[in-house]
Parts: C-alpha cells; structure tokens; sequence
C-alpha cells in the first residue's frame, strides 16, 4: 500500500494544456483551485500547435463569425452541434483579444493589429474562397498560448501539483467529488477532495502507430471517466493531419499550404485541383487526408511508396524562415532536407480525437444521451466533445475550443462551487486506485507491455485510418480485446516508489487500450463516411440514418452505443464540396 | 537497424550510494533520435530507466539532457550525428531525483523571481493594444524558450554558484523587458541588478550553444546588463537634475 | 516614494536603479579596457622600444622627472588592483556561501589590497630622482 496524502480545493483542473490553465485562470477568480499535470504546464501538447487560432477579427480582410461558424459546421460534416459552434465563433473573437491583452506576441500587421492569415477550410461569404482567420505567432502560436496561460496563471498564483498523475475521479450517488492522483516524485498517492473537478487531459494520438501526438497524449481522463460508467461521444472520428513528416509522423502546419505551399504527386501534379477545385491544397484535413491516401493507393506515391511531397520550393526564403521558422527547424533537423530548396516528404498522421467526454455549453459532463449533468464534473479541450468539431475538426479550432471552453469552464466553476455543497467522499477513496497500482505490482514486469502497445498501434493505423472497412473494423475490435485481456497480466520490472515512470506508462497503456477498443467499436457501428470516418464499405454520407452523435459507455464488459440528435439551428447539412 | 551504444548514468537514490554507468547495446536506425534509443531501453531492455520526455520533437522541453558532454534535448539528436557509445548523463547543477531526472523546483523558482508576465496595469482597449512589427521583433527571439534548462546547467557561474538566477530566467525577463506593451521593467530590473542577477554572467557562451531553440542567449543577457547601465544612467542626471 | 513608483509604473519608466553589482560592472570593462592599453603601452616601451638590459635605476629615475610617466604608473597600478580585486571578490562569491564568509574573505581582499596599492602609491609618489639624473 502507498503512503496517502489528502487536500482539499473548492475545484481541481486536471491537466495543465491550454484548457486547464485558461479553466484555472478563469476559476481562480471565485475560488481556491488546484491544477494537477502529470507534466510541469510547459510540456503540455498545446506547446505543440503551430499554426493559428481562428478568430473573425477582420484584421486582413472582411470577415464575420457567422461565416467562421458556417465553416466549422461545414468543415466538421454537419455533425457539430451548431449552438456550440455559435457560442464558440463569437467567444473567440472575445478570448483572442484577452490572450493579447495577457501579453500574447502575436505577429502584426503594418498598423499593428493582430496578424492573420489562412487556414484549411476556413471561407469567406459561405464558401466563396479562401479568407485569412488565423491569427498567429510565427509557427508556434500554440507555445505562446501555453507560456502565456501558464505566466498569467503564475501571476495569478494559482496551485500547481506537477507532475502528478491522475489515477482515479471519485464519484459518490452520481456527483464527482475528487481525484486520486499518485505523485510521481514520491510515488505517494493524494486524495483531493474537491467541490468541482475539471478535465482537461487532452487527446490520445498514441494509440496510433504514425501521429503527430506527444507520447503523453494518452487520453488518461477519458479513459478514467469511462471506466467509472460514463459515456464517451462521436468516438469513431479521429483526425487525420495530411501532412506529417514522413514515417515520424511531426506535424508541419497547414499554415505550410496557408503560405501558399502546395502538394505534389510523383508526377509532380497538383493533385488536389482533381479533390478540391476551389480551395485546392486549403481543403479540409479529412478530404486532403483521403486524396493523399487515394493517391498513394493509385500508385502516384513518390518512388510507389507511401507519402508524397509538399512542395514549399516556389515560395520566397525569407517566408519560409520567417512564418515558419520551426518547421523549417523539423525538417533540416529530422529529414536533413531544405524545405527552401527540397521537397518535404509527407504523410497522413494521427492527430486529433473529435470525440471524447461529452459535454454542454458550460463545459458541464453529460452523464447520458438525454443530457442529465454530472454535478461537479466538467470537461473542456480535447478530451471533451461538446460538439463543436462534429466528424471533422478545422485547422485552428482546437485553440479555439481550448480557450473558449478553458474559460466557459472555469467560469462556470467560479461561480458554482463556492454556492455548492461539500459532498462527502466515497468510503475509502484510495481503493481502487491502491489496488490498481498493486497489481501492476505483483505482476511480472518485462517488454510485454511494449509488444501490447506496438500492436495496438499497428492495429488501428492499419485498421482504423484514414479509411476503414467492416472486415477490417470488425478484426480491429477483436484484437484489441485481446490486447485489453493481454494487458490484466502486465506488470512492472522496477517496483520502485520513486519517479516510477513505467507505472506511468502502464497505466497509459491500459488507457489507450480501452480507448482503442471503444474507438473501433464506435467506427464499426457507423455505417457511413462523415468526416474523418470514412468507410469504404459506406462510401456516402447518410443524413437520414446517421446524422446523430454516438454515445459509448462501459457496460459489464461490452461497449454499449447509444445515440443523440445533433442540434441544427442556422445551416441545413448540405452537400460538403469545396 | 543497426546497433547502437548507449552508456547512460544510472542513479536511484532509494538504492544506490552512488551514480554508476551502464552500457545497453540497442537496435536502431541512425535516422532515429536519441530519445528512440532510450526508449528501446526502456521498453526492451530495462524497465526501471527513467527519464522525462513528451513532444518527441524538440518543443516541449521535458528531454533536456547531458549526451556526449554537450546539453541537448534528446529528441532534437539523431544517433548517425553522434560518435558511439553515446554517452547520457543527467543536466549538472540540479540534484537527480532518478537516473536521467533532475530535480528542476529550484529552476522554476528562479523563473518565478523574474516575474515572468506581462505587467500592464492600466485598462486595455476593448480589441488588441496595438504593436509594430518591429516592436514585435524586438523580443521575438527570447519569447521562444521552452524552459528545458539547458542553458542553465550548462553555465559553470551557475553550477559555482547556485544562487545565480540563470541564463532561462534572464531570457525570460528579457522577453516582457524588450515588449512595447510592458510596464514592469522597474520591478524586474530590481530582481536582475543583485548580486544574484545578471551580472555573475562571464559571457562564457555556453547557454547559447546549448539552447536547443537557437536562442542567442547571451547577447540577450548582455541587453539586459546594457538596459541596467542605461537605467543607472539616466537616473544619475535626473538625481543631478533635482 | 510610494507615490513615484507608482507614477513612473504608470508611465512604463524605470526607477533608477544602480547599486554595487552594477558599478562593479561598468568598471570593469571600462578598467579592463584601459588597462589593456596601458599595460600594452607599458610592455611595448619597457620591452621592445628598449631592452631589458637597458632599464637601470637611472632609466627609472630619468622617467620620474616629470608628472606623466609617474601618472601613468599609477592610473595602472590603481586599476589592475582594483580590477583584480574586485574580480577575486565575484569570483570567490561563487564558491564562498555565507554572508560571514563573504565578510571576512572580502575584508582579508581589501586588507590586503589596500596595503599593496598603498605601498606602490607610496613607492611612484615619494620617490625622487637624485640631482645627477638627467645629465647625459
């Protein structure tokens, strides 16, 4: 048994990305809170993001956020819940000049106004062509948000507990009331004991073989909540980034093409003028995705093989090393290649989960597919669904959708817990979470576990891509299954207390296991292709079956779907061309 | 794949009196990083090694290490750029939690003293304050760390003296110092002209070789002690003035 | 001073600030300059305009007569112990921690840096040169 710590907040954020720390900042202003990271907040994968944050400001050019929330709807093939989607393009007018005035270095224009430039599927006037929304910071406006949020979050003095694990969230009569998490310098376990509870854990990229995902995004939230019973929504939809570095699957932005970089075929062919004759190389991810992958299976791969080339070559150096300075860095240092002079090879990677812990506008948990609230218990960032992304994700609206709901989120912690109640915690809060860190004990340690993960990986790269297909859905299910049953017998080679980082990874891999599962699960059930689920089974989209969200929860031990309408409010789905 | 040579320094201080080193022989490609021959470690070889690591390529700043006596991030190292065996020790001038894991509070505190945020009291307008691209050029450089702490342990005044707030945080102060919309240089300046401060850099240069970012560190030291003087300056005539 | 603070925060412009760290600083590169040109001058003439075997107690006393060449010795004898002193001073902060030990390193450097700059000061200005000097 490990020693046990206990606290007591009015709330705790789990999760230190851009979600979490604008959730604290925001839920610092009404009451005491703590932010637990099983990384110090500077390592979050929000660092990562590159390219921009949408908002229509108007700086470059006319613009509206009527016509930015046409786009997200559009984008996500009208399976976003469009009063989320409203909500969202207005606040993000609203959060974007807050993260300015908190010091935000922005590029500027001439006259000194936030600069913006463009962006995959991201329209002006309803889809006439292209217009410039995303406002950025070189290529790293995702590090400027997270070192921002993180510095205000000092200023604030807000308390951390880095790098502490999430391990459990402690539920009694259908109210969240805590975390168990395990303090990874110590290996001591702390109860937390919380009025309000936020989730901002992030996605789960790592379950695939090729992503652009850190190794941390392991979806240890979703994949928690789930085990305690509660559903995880629109699954079946993961992100596909078309351009990933070749094999190590590092992002290069979309901002590469929003520069005017465009793909190539192994004829040299700018193939997407055949997919997308009106945003061409700007279309969304899925579609660029599937082009890619058609192009590949066409034989039109450079040298046949699997990638083709994103040609940045006709573009002007100082562009180059001046808007994209680090992936300009990526590329010299991974591939030992000039993206001034060379072309950069590319393939789809992992990127985004659509899906995840579903959610209201408050960034409140739904325990159901009737929208019954967790009291307690919310959710923002990508872990969540609430739907704003639908079953395809624009570029730049996973800022948005950190920082709008971050802030919605622990607003609405601001103002409940300190009215709210105390509830009482579960009797021996700890237990499971003991008795799940014992086993992984008991049990023999060795390279097992990394034989479980490296299978998954292959698995769903292989089986639950970019396309999919029943035969291949259903085996993907199956072995999982068999990986999930394979995982109850892993255990750990160094039983030591102190930063145990292999019980970290057990845990994640346990995770990812089940989240993989639900995924393919969800994908099988989906007789359709939206977005980034796309079936070759079911090549056309079915408005009239499948315009609705999946909901899977954990049921004995069967994954259990059932489904919820999509809310329609300004845009009636209509053919998705670009 | 090849084989690849690894000769890490191992320490747990729940067990071991001292640090030892331990050679792994490893398949990997030489286009791989550093940090996938350590996981091959790990994953196929010995479970128990520890070391932080998240982003994989070069952004997030947790897999800051000493590989082949130089401060480098080991995702940003690619194993044909480098002589075997490759030797991996843990950032100097930090205690070891574990093997390749520093102990990194005290950095963080020294990153904390600086007031790292934006200072601007006044009302801002209701859309952006407005800022030059010049302006805005002006501190792009330093507003690229990641706070891997490279530089820091790799400066010798900071391993001398531990009292030193370090080339990250100096970086860090001159990133809001050197932004047109800060109006907290009075208070930074306090913390940057002790003892402590700016002024134990012996423009060794090691923190700019070391930062994996390609921070020119040290010049942005340098315009931190410059902007001192020119402060010290201009009080002296208002004092005379008076 | 609550109230200036308050003020120059509000315009954005520093407090003067200088202090001990900062004067030693300056002074030091400052020093550091000046003293590579003296010593250069210093070694050039003592050792390449003439030799060695040709510096004697007249040479020396043939120099003192007038004010430039004892001004000269001493600027560089004043800086390179004030530049090195002080440059002990930081250097030994880095390895001595408590504020006593500091104290007492800091006033054995002062003791005995000022007794030596004392005795060349005493040596280049009390010296006279003898009658006879100057006569070829």
């Amino acid at each position: 048994m490990r020693p046990v710590v206990r606290h007591q907040y009015d709330a705790v954020i789990v999760g230190a990305g851009g979600a979490g720390l604008m959730a604290a900042l925001e839920a610092s202003k009404g009451c005491r809170v703590a932010v637990v990271s099983k990384l110090y907040p500077t390592r979050s994968h929000t660092g990562t993001a590159q390219g921009g944050i949408g908002a229509a400001l108007g700086n470059r050019e006319p613009d509206n956020w009527e016509w930015h929330m046409f786009d997200t709807v559009k984008g996500g093939d009208y399976l976003v819940d469009q009063d989320a989607a409203e909500f969202m393009c207005k606040e993000a007018i609203r959060v974007v000049y807050e993260l300015e005035h908190m010091g935000l270095p922005f590029n500027r224009t001439p006259e000194g106004k936030i600069d913006q430039r463009k962006f995959g599927g991201h329209t002006k006037e309803f889809g006439k062509g292209p217009v410039q929304r995303s406002c950025f910071a070189a290529d790293r406006t995702g590090h400027m948000i997270l070192q921002t949020l993180y510095q205000q979050c000092i200023k604030r003095q807000v308390t951390f507990f880095d790098e502490y694990r999430l391990v459990d969230v402690l539920m009694r009569e259908g109210r969240c009331c805590g975390v168990v998490a395990l303090c990874l310098a110590t290996g001591e376990l702390h109860v937390i004991h919380a009025k309000a509870v936020l989730m901002a854990t992030g996605g789960f990229g790592r379950m695939y073989k090729v992503t652009s995902n850190a190794h941390t995004l392991t979806g240890d939230g979703c994949a928690i909540l789930w085990r305690r019973g509660l559903p995880l929504e629109d699954m079946e939809f993961f992100q596909f980034h078309p351009t990933g570095i070749y094999k190590l699957g590092i992002l290069i932005t979309e901002g590469a093409r929003g520069e005017g970089g465009v793909l190539r075929n192994r004829t040299g062919e700018r193939f997407m003028e055949r997919y997308a004759p009106t945003l061409l190389d700007l279309a969304p991810r899925d579609m660029v995705s599937r082009a890619v992958h058609q192009e590949i299976r066409a034989g039109r791969g450079i040298d046949g093989k699997d990638y083709v080339h994103l040609d940045l070559t006709h573009l002007d150096r100082r562009v180059i090393e001046e808007k994209l300075p680090d992936i300009t860095d990526f590329v010299r240092t991974y591939l030992g290649l000039d993206p001034v002079r060379e072309l950069i090879p590319i393939q789809p990677t992992a990127h985004y989960a659509m899906g995840g812990i579903p959610t209201n506008l408050n960034a409140e948990v739904l325990a159901d597919e009737q929208g019954r609230v967790v009291p307690g218990l919310y959710a923002a960032g990508e872990c969540a669904c609430v739907s704003v992304h639908g079953a395809n994700r624009l570029g730049t609206n996973s800022l948005v959708d950190i920082v709008v709901f971050g802030n919605r989120g622990g607003q609405r912690i601001a103002e409940w817990a300190p009215k709210a109640e105390w509830a009482a915690l579960p009797d021996d809060p700890e237990g499971s979470a003991q008795e799940q860190l014992a086993r992984l004990e008991a049990n023999r340690g060795g390279d097992e576990a990394a034989r479980l993960r490296a299978e998954m990986q292959q698995v769903m790269m292989d089986d639950v891509g970019v396309f999919r297909i029943h035969a291949g859905l259903q085996e993907a299910c199956e072995r999982v299954n068999r990986l999930r049953a394979a995982y109850q017998g892993v255990g750990l080679s160094d039983k030591g207390r102190r930063f145990n980082t292999e019980v970290e990874e057990l845990l994640e891999l346990g995770g990812l296991l089940d989240l993989a599962w639900v995924t393919a699960t969800a994908a099988l059930a989906r007789q359709e292709s939206r977005g980034g689920h796309s079936r070759e089974d079911f090549p056309n989209r079915d408005d009239a079956k499948w315009l609705k969200h999946s909901m899977a929860s954990l049921r004995g031990d069967a994954v259990q779907l059932a489904y919820k309408p999509v809310t329609i409010t300004r845009f009636q789905p209509q053919e998705r061309k670009y | 794949m090849a084989h690849v040579r690894l000769k890490i320094q191992r320490f747990n201080p729940e067990m071991d009196s001292a640090p030892q080193w331990r050679e792994y022989t490893v398949e990997a490609e030489p286009t791989d990083r550093v940090l996938d021959a350590l996981h091959a470690v790990k994953w196929h070889h010995d479970g128990s090694l520890a070391f932080r690591r998240s982003c994989a390529h070069g952004v997030c700043g947790s897999d800051a290490m000493m590989i082949n006596g130089k401060n480098r991030l080991a995702c940003k190292l690619l194993i044909k750029d480098l002589k075997q065996p490759i030797v991996v020790e843990p950032m100097r001038g930090f205690a070891v939690v574990k093997d390749l894991i520093v102990d990194q509070t005290k950095f963080f505190e020294k990153y904390r003293s600086v007031k790292p945020y934006l200072i601007a009291e006044e009302p801002p307008p209701a859309t952006e304050r407005l800022q030059s691209p010049k302006q805005q050029e002006r501190f792009e450089d330093t507003t690229k760390c990641i706070l891997c702490g490279a530089c820091t342990t790799s400066c010798p005044s900071f391993w001398a003296n531990g009292e030193y707030v370090g080339p990250a945080a100096i970086v860090q102060a001159h990133r809001f110092l050197f932004d047109s919309r800060d109006q907290g240089a009075e208070e930074r300046l306090e913390v940057l002209n002790k003892a402590s401060g700016v002024w134990r850099c012996r423009t060794i240069f090691n923190c700019t070789d070391a930062c994996p970012r390609g921070i020119n560190v040290t010049k942005a030291i340098v315009e931190v002690q410059n902007l001192l003087v020119a402060h010290a300056k201009q009080g002296s005539t208002t004092d005379a003035a008076q | 001073m609550a109230t200036s603070s308050a003020l120059s925060s509000a315009y954005g412009r520093p407090k003067p600030t200088g202090g001990l760290e900062l004067w030693s600083w300056v002074f030091m590169r400052v020093s550091g300059l000046l003293l590579l040109v003296l010593a250069l001058g210093h070694l050039v003439i003592m050792h390449l305009i003439n030799s060695v075997d040709a510096i004697d107690y007249d040479f020396v006393a043939r120099r003192y007569i007038g004010w430039f060449w004892r001004s000269y010795d001493l600027l560089m004898l004043v800086l390179a112990m004030v530049h090195g002193l002080n440059g002990l001073r930081v250097i030994l902060d880095d390895y001595l921690h408590q504020p006593v030990q500091r104290r007492i390193a800091a006033w054995l450097l002062y003791g005995i840096g000022g007794a030596l700059t004392a005795l060349g000061i005493v040596a280049v200005v009390v010296f006279q040169p003898p009658s006879s000097v100057g006569v070829p």
